[in-house]
């Protein structure tokens, strides 16, 4: 199950934080993301393989922690989407996937003459995308 | 190697792996010692640390090289076992606890900014207390006996001269029962190196009888093992030793007392010797010889192809043993058992080589066995040999990593162990500079026990920032977790520090959640400490905290009000975050020479009142040649420039405060701050006198005290309930009460009694936002500044009655209310009126008569009055009479006429010009500017058609459309009137039949037609009223008689357009009155409410540019006997267009129709009267036939100028009586010069025109 969704600015900006559990436990998704992002900044400042990784958006899986695993995606903006979910079990062609119609999604939302880049989006629309993506993807390869 | 971290954790094995010397002591040599504060042990260890102990030695293969650093460890015989789990945990929690309350000064600064942690190389900012902390836990789990470095190298049996038979207590303490369970139970083997010491207390006497003791000692136990130790050397005064060696051990001693006070410099070298001998003689050469002889077993069992194949055969033997096995397997004989002390005994010897190769050949051994803690024992061995030989770095961390997951594994046995391993491990990697890794590996030595892992989070923490890069967001992170942990065991002030360094990493970025609830944990925690104010510090920054749900907002607010109310204090916050001011809402409003009668009035554009008072007031140059010229005069140039308000007047403020949150909060107080500067200098350019209640004072700034009238200035006070995410605009005032120099610096409001927030407000700021907005003459000036100038009077103006909602076409009779408060009078008043089709003033005897019989006719005065009023209004500024002036106390009264002219939304500008009587005054004139907003109902829509008589010149047929536009109201028809006396009309037929009930009710329509007729005469009595209601004896208004006519004017002016200038045009004026309501109950008894709808310019032309009558005898008696008739016909023609027209008149001998009846000749009936309505100008057939004939030309063609008239005669020549249509002509026309194509040229037919011949008898 995807527990969160977030995309987070080119200065670390949280711009849209998801959680699609019925826990309270934004706080908590908050500094997971919030931490994920040292990662990120590390896989990006790194980049152990040059060649075919130049222009992949899809940084992969960023860390484990117990009980979640958190996938980045990194636009060419520099705006990161931060993926966190239960399933230990996942296929990375699935979770590009889903970021793939994320991006789309977001990139409608940032398309909104309305939307202020920077800022955060506040869009309803997006929101409702957003929650249909996740509800459609499931990462269960067991099956 | 340079790296001082290389050195760190080389010094620290070299620290804790060395030989541990065990020592038994009776208790009077303890009591000896005790003199001096200290135990035997205590008083040995400064001296067993050895910095250049230069001992030879030889390696296991005869390589000779030198010892020079060199430590033993000295345990009491009872304190070589494993340390109780219990008393550890204590200890460390007591070390917690300790760093805790040692940091309590630091703990209330602000914590040092991240970037210079991370700058700084040297981890100085990473707590002291850990390393303690760490080597307590290495600590924990020593003596264990799975490794052979804590084992005793030796026993030192020291007794005290004093003793009774020192030979035999010698004997008696190393006595089975009181050794360590090390060497019971065989893990060890109990022949250990034994010396004899005997202690000699100087105080007790001469060391004669020592000396003899020791001689005896010599006998008994061989002479190189024993010594004489004499202590207390110091006769009667104590020793002060400078730096005391003691200090750094000495844990127990009660503070007063002077560690080693009794022992000398001698007594220090003594010991000093003492020490060094027992290691460089015995200990060293000992251990030296025990390598050699393990080296030489181990050679002679293990090494070689044979003994290699048959360990690997016997240990495949073993394989089907139980795994689980029992803890005496290894015990100091078997041979792994010796291998163990051989690699340790080398380690500590530093020949780190032969230390690794046993343990390789060990590590195989345990592996193989399944001896899992001794496996992870020697890995762990094994890593620090790597280490400390310092070459593979990746096998180093690989048998560290080894050992520490075995260590996991087992269980809780291994814990403690791979704790250790792990704290090796993590400064392994931190030497390397891996401190990413090191974090890691802190993550994982961080266990269940919450104390614990909240100091290795905490480490881990430090760790992260030290990376390169360094990854501030893990360090963030890990130092919240830390801190949790901290608090989940009560570490309070543990868990502030992780937290507040932690706040180093969310200051100032946008992710509002952690922000919020970092502040709140230490907030809250700070308050359970006690320390309000720095708790207050943290609350402060939760108060905006809109992004919360519902539920935070209330938990944060509580909180916070129940914190505050514990600090006791007054807090005065700049730019508190709740409720959010909205600069940019800011409008101050001071009144100078403009008054204004509403808030209202002064929104309104500058600039509308700027047309409307241009004629009234003296022109802008004027006017400041005139007061403001003399204000320069008194006053320095520099403050022409800033705003002018009057003493005594309120300077009205509004500026707008937002809720950020969804709960409702109650601001009080909310008050303007204000300075106030006797000297007419501003404040900044010095000044002693001035006198500054504001913030500068550092009291509350908004003059409370400062009530009094006699005070300097005097402040409004509101209090607001903001609704969730709710934002009000506050109207606050203040009011100068003496001259000099005001200024506006800020607001302020109560959050709670002892929370006050203000907001000082920018000048740059706000001088470009008011800039635009009213003060156009002075864009320059400060617009927070305000000029004092000695009090004024200040009309007050009112419109008594004016309604807010109206139906259009209402009249009413208002009165003007003006009112002056001061003691001077005003004089030379003056009104402008933005919509005089709105208002209109009427004449002061109005006031008393009664309205709206006062409109009805009376023949005595009417057209002297309608005089009187249309030169008034041509003028569109209204004077007040000369002698009107208002004095105090005495309202004046002005009447006023009010008429809805159209329906819609009306704002209504007045403004009031009045002098002020007293010339000595800064001002000599005011204004007064009140705006007044309506709402205009739909009423009745009346139009009008005209169109010309056929029958008659100068007469027209009006259809008057009606339609009730309300929705509810029933209107009651009154009059129909013509304005002016040129037109007089009539009703075509009496309304009575079609509109017996005279009342319109909602949505009705009503058609009727008039007659109208064009009366050139100037006669004064011309019928110009027609009665439209019911049968009713009221009078009938005079429409020539204010205000009917004044307004009329205004209907005229207003509805007038260009191009129907030249053409005579009817001006109608319908009134009715609105029926009372049913519906609606009134409790006073209004007066009827009279309509007036005036519709001007209605056109009597008609479309048709050529206008004209067919005129002649209707009836023609003639004798046929003679001949055929002729009768004489004369046709008018009219050219009503602005062209010059050319008409051409054609007769036709058809039949009009072209259709000829049965009928040819004679009588016949004229059942179809002829209409007379031929708005069509359609023909209407008759069935009546020639005979008849147009004599005279056929084609006759005229020119006519534009508006000209001309006549035509015509002649019609009949042969029988009867009656004959003349209508079978035309008339052609065509404008000359015009452009409009459609409206050039046209044909017009006929209109039916009957003419009746009688035979004459």
């Amino acid at each position: 199950m995807i527990v969160c969704i977030a995309v987070v600015g080119h200065q670390n900006n949280p711009l849209y934080i998801q959680s699609f559990t019925e826990a309270d436990d934004a706080l908590k998704l908050h500094h997971i993301v919030h931490c994920s992002l040292d990662v990120v900044d590390e896989r990006v400042n790194n980049p152990k393989k040059s060649g075919p990784m130049l222009n992949e958006t899809f940084l992969g899986l960023l860390y484990p922690t117990e009980n979640y695993k958190v996938y980045g995606y990194l636009t060419n903006t520099k705006v990161k989407f931060i993926l966190v979910t239960t399933d230990l079990d996942v296929r990375d062609a699935d979770v590009r996937n889903f970021f793939r119609r994320f991006h789309s999604a977001y990139l409608d939302a940032v398309s909104n003459p309305f939307h202020v880049p920077g800022k955060k989006i506040t869009s309803k629309t997006f929101a409702e995308r957003v929650t249909n993506i996740v509800k459609s993807v499931s990462f269960h390869t067991t099956g | 190697m340079a790296d001082p971290a290389y050195f760190s954790l080389r010094k620290m094995l070299l620290d804790e792996i060395t030989p541990v010397v065990m020592v038994l002591p009776t208790p009077l040599v303890e009591q000896r010692c005790q003199k001096n504060g200290l135990s035997f042990v205590q008083m040995l260890t400064p001296f067993s640390v050895f910095n250049n102990i230069d001992v030879p030695v030889r390696t296991a293969s005869d390589q000779p090289y030198r010892l020079q650093k060199f430590k033993l460890r000295m345990f009491y015989a009872s304190d070589i076992r494993q340390p109780n789990i219990e008393v550890t945990k204590k200890r460390l929690e007591q070390v917690i606890a300790d760093a805790g309350n040692n940091e309590d000064s630091e703990l209330y600064l602000d914590p040092s900014s991240l970037e210079a942690r991370s700058t700084s190389s040297e981890p100085e900012f990473v707590p002291t207390w850990f390393q303690h902390f760490n080597k307590e836990l290495v600590r924990s789990v020593s003596f264990s006996d799975h490794e052979a470095f804590d084992h005793p190298v030796a026993c030192l049996l020291v007794v005290s001269s004093n003793d009774e038979d020192p030979i035999s207590k010698f004997m008696d303490l190393f006595n089975k029962n009181q050794l360590p369970p090390l060497l019971n139970d065989g893990a060890m083997d109990p022949k250990i190196p034994k010396y004899y010491v005997l202690v000699h207390d100087n105080q007790d006497g001469s060391p004669e009888r020592a000396t003899k003791i020791l001689a005896e000692m010599r006998n008994t136990f061989g002479s190189n093992d024993c010594r004489l130790l004499c202590i207390n050397s110091s006769q009667g005064q104590s020793v002060d030793h400078q730096p005391n060696p003691w200090d750094p051990y000495g844990s127990n001693a009660s503070p007063g007392q002077h560690l080693g006070c009794l022992l000398n410099n001698e007594d220090m070298d003594e010991l000093r010797n003492f020490v060094r001998d027992l290691s460089s003689k015995d200990i060293i050469p000992n251990m030296e010889q025990r390598i050699r002889v393990l080296n030489q077993q181990v050679s002679a069992t293990r090494k070689g192809f044979r003994n290699q194949i048959k360990n690997l055969w016997w240990r495949k033997g073993k394989e089907d043993t139980p795994e689980v096995q029992s803890v005496n397997m290894y015990t100091f004989n078997s041979i792994e058992s010796q291998i163990r002390v051989l690699g340790d005994y080398a380690f500590m010897l530093r020949d780190y080589e032969l230390a690794l190769s046993n343990y390789r050949l060990l590590s195989t051994d345990y592996k193989l066995d399944k001896a899992w803690k001794r496996y992870a024992g020697v890995q762990e061995m094994m890593g620090l040999t790597y280490f400390m030989l310092n070459q593979s770095k990746k096998d180093a961390e690989y048998c560290m990593e080894n050992a520490f997951t075995t260590y996991l594994r087992i269980g809780t046995s291994g814990k403690g162990n791979a704790t250790r391993c792990g704290l090796w491990w993590v400064e392994m990697l931190k030497t390397s500079s891996q401190y990413k890794d090191a974090a890691g590996v802190y993550f994982r030595i961080s266990g269940e026990e919450p104390l614990h892992s909240a100091v290795m989070l905490e480490q881990a923490s430090y760790c992260y920032l030290l990376a390169k890069p360094s990854m501030l967001r893990k360090y963030g992170f890990h130092l919240i977790l830390s801190g949790d942990l901290y608090n989940k065991c009560d570490q309070i002030k543990h868990a502030i520090r992780a937290y507040r360094n932690a706040l180093s990493v969310f200051k100032g970025t946008t992710w509002s959640h952690i922000h919020d609830h970092v502040h709140y944990q230490i907030g809250k925690w700070y308050a359970f400490l006690g320390r309000f104010d720095v708790a207050m510090k943290h609350m402060l920054e939760i108060l905006a905290c809109s992004h919360q749900s519902n539920a935070m907002q209330e938990l944060f607010m509580r909180d916070f009000f129940q914190i505050l109310e514990k600090t006791g204090k007054t807090y005065n916050i700049s730019r508190l975050q709740l409720p959010i001011v909205n600069i940019s809402s800011l409008s101050i409003v001071s009144e100078d020479h403009r008054t204004y009668g509403s808030p209202a009035a002064v929104s309104v554009k500058e600039s509308v009142w700027q047309s409307l008072e241009e004629e009234m007031v003296p022109s802008l140059s004027n006017a400041k040649t005139t007061w403001l010229d003399l204000q320069s005069k008194l006053l320095p140039t520099k403050l022409k420039q800033s705003n002018v308000c009057v003493a005594g007047e309120a300077l009205k403020v509004e500026i707008s405060f937002r809720n950020p949150l969804q709960l409702s909060i109650p601001i009080y107080n909310v008050t303007l701050m204000c300075e106030y500067s006797e000297n007419e200098t501003p404040p900044d350019a010095n000044s002693s006198s001035s006198v500054n209640q504001g913030v500068e004072d550092g009291k509350k700034a908004t003059g409370r005290e400062s009530n009094s009238d006699t005070s300097l200035f005097t402040l409004s006070k509101v209090d607001i309930t903001l609704e969730g995410g709710e934002t009000t605009v506050a109207q606050l005032s203040v009011i100068p009460r003496k001259e000099g120099l005001l200024r506006v610096t800020g607001v302020s409001w109560k959050l709670s009694d002892s929370m006050v927030g203000f907001y000082t407000f920018d000048p740059d700021l706000i001088t470009k936002k008011l800039s635009k907005q009213k003060r156009k003459a002075k864009q320059n000036a400060n617009k927070l500044e305000f000029l004092v100038i000695k009090s004024l009077p200040r009309l007050e103006g009112a419109i008594n009655n004016l309604p807010s909602t109206v139906y259009a076409g209402n009249l009413h009779r208002l009165s003007l209310e003006l009112r002056n408060s001061s003691e001077i009078p005003v004089k030379n008043l003056k009104m402008k009126i933005s919509h005089p089709r709105f208002l209109n003033i009427g004449n002061p005897e109005v006031l008393d008569v009664n309205f709206p019989s006062c409109l009805e006719k009376k023949q005595s005065y009417a057209h002297k009055d309608a005089d009187l009023d249309v030169t008034k209004q041509s003028e569109t500024v209204f004077h007040f009479p000369k002698d009107v002036v208002i004095n105090n106390g005495t309202p004046f009264l002005l009447p006023l006429w009010f008429r809805a002219a159209t329906p819609g939304n009306v704002s209504l500008y007045l403004t009031i010009y009045y002098e002020i009587e007293d010339k000595s005054t800064t001002m000599r004139y005011r204004t007064l500017r009140t705006n007044h907003m309506l709402e205009v109902l739909p009423s009745l829509d009346v139009s009008f058609f005209i169109n010309p008589s056929s029958s008659r010149l100068q007469e027209y047929v009006v259809r008057m459309d009606i339609i009730n536009r309300t929705s509810l109201r029933n209107f009651k028809l009154h009059q129909l009137s013509s304005v002016g006396n040129e037109w007089k009309i009539s009703l075509i037929e009496s309304l009575n039949h079609i509109f017996p009930s005279g009342i319109l009710v909602p949505g009705q329509a009503l058609t009727c037609f008039l007659k109208l007729k064009n009366v050139k005469t100037s006669e004064t009595d011309t019928e110009t009223d027609v009665w439209l209601g019911d049968v009713s004896n009221e009078a009938v208004f005079d429409t020539q008689r204010a205000p009917l006519v004044n307004f009329h004017h205004y209907e005229r002016l207003h509805q007038k357009t260009a191009h129907q200038e030249n053409q005579s045009t009817v001006d109608f004026m319908l009134i009715s009155r609105m029926e009372e309501s049913e519906n609606v109950p009134s409790d006073v008894p209004t007066p009827p409410q009279i309509f007036s709808h005036h519709a001007c310019h209605c056109s009597v032309s008609t479309k048709r540019p050529i206008w004209w009558l067919l005129d002649g005898p209707r009836v023609n008696h003639y004798s046929f006997s003679n001949s055929f008739c002729e009768t004489k016909l004369k046709m008018t023609i009219h050219n009503s267009s602005s062209f010059v027209a050319s008409v051409r008149i054609n007769t036709f001998d058809s039949p009009p129709g072209g259709s000829p009846s049965g009928n040819k000749i004679g009588w016949h009936d004229m059942s179809t009267p002829p209409s007379l309505d031929d708005a069509t100008g359609g023909r209407k057939l008759l069935e009546s036939v020639p005979p008849f004939i147009w004599s005279g030309s056929s084609t006759t063609r005229v020119k006519l100028e534009p508006n000209a008239t001309t006549e035509i005669s015509l002649l019609v020549t009949t042969f029988a009586p009867g009656t004959y249509d003349l209508s079978n002509y035309t008339l052609n026309w065509n404008l000359l010069d015009s452009s409009d194509s459609e409206e050039k040229e046209g044909v017009c037919y006929g209109r039916p025109f009957y003419l009746t011949i009688l035979g004459e008898e």
